[in-house]
């Protein structure tokens, strides 16, 4: 997951990469995604994620399409 | 002899803890020692947690290499977080640092395309506003080789 500093630079790296988008967050988005990701990572707690807990965060987050598919 | 399940997920605390507040995963003899392992016993808990994706050793060694968000090698992803340096694995990561923290940070990267610096914030819950993108490159089907858990 790489940052670029607009559209356009983004634009350039794929083709210069010869790579198809995948997905795009701005960082408002991905902020908001790395807090639920995250927020209980340091606990002791955290044993990990089934594939099922995974799939309510990408729904919660809308993240629906092929690119997020679960096998 | 593997440990058991208790100490396996403590020892997966332990590294974490150990990393926010020294910046870096622990040997395994730190973590043996921590435990009253033999450095067998410390190295079978490695191997498991690794399988379970709780960390990600170097191929080939016990040494840590990730704990998510956290990177135990020097990466263009700076983190600056509770006076300390840390170093993400990746764009993703740069900001799950303080969302795993809970902290206020400073993230200091580099545009892939053009080099410019980007520089985000994160105080008090809230990031700084910047017209910068994150780009997934690898859906999420191809993260793992083995998809069981993240």
């Amino acid at each position: 997951m790489l940052f670029f500093r607009s559209e356009d630079t983004l634009n350039e790296w794929l083709a210069s990469e010869q790579v198809q988008r995948g997905h795009v967050f701005t960082i408002p988005q991905l902020w908001d995604l790395s807090q639920r990701w995250y927020q209980n990572r340091m606990s002791p707690d955290f044993h990990g994620r089934t594939l099922g807990q995974v799939q309510e965060i990408f729904h919660e987050f809308e993240l629906t399409s092929e690119f997020w598919q679960i096998p | 002899m593997k440990p058991d399940e208790d100490t396996l997920w403590d020892i997966r605390a332990f590294v974490y803890r150990h990393i926010a507040e020294t910046t870096r995963p622990p040997h395994l003899e730190e973590t043996a020692a921590r435990f009253g392992l033999t450095h067998e016993q410390a190295a079978v808990a490695y191997e498991e947690l690794h399988k379970r994706h709780a960390f990600l050793l170097k191929p080939g060694t016990h040494a840590i290499l990730m704990a998510n968000p956290f990177s135990a090698v020097e990466t263009p992803f700076f983190v600056l977080a509770n006076n300390k340096t840390y170093f993400a694995n990746c764009a993703w990561d740069s900001l799950g640092i303080p969302a795993a923290l809970h902290s206020d940070a400073k993230v200091e990267a580099r545009c892939a395309q053009s080099g410019d610096v980007i520089r985000l914030q994160v105080t008090d819950g809230q990031v700084s506003r910047s017209d910068a993108l994150v780009h997934f490159l690898i859906p999420f089907r191809d993260w793992y080789s083995d998809l069981a858990f993240t």
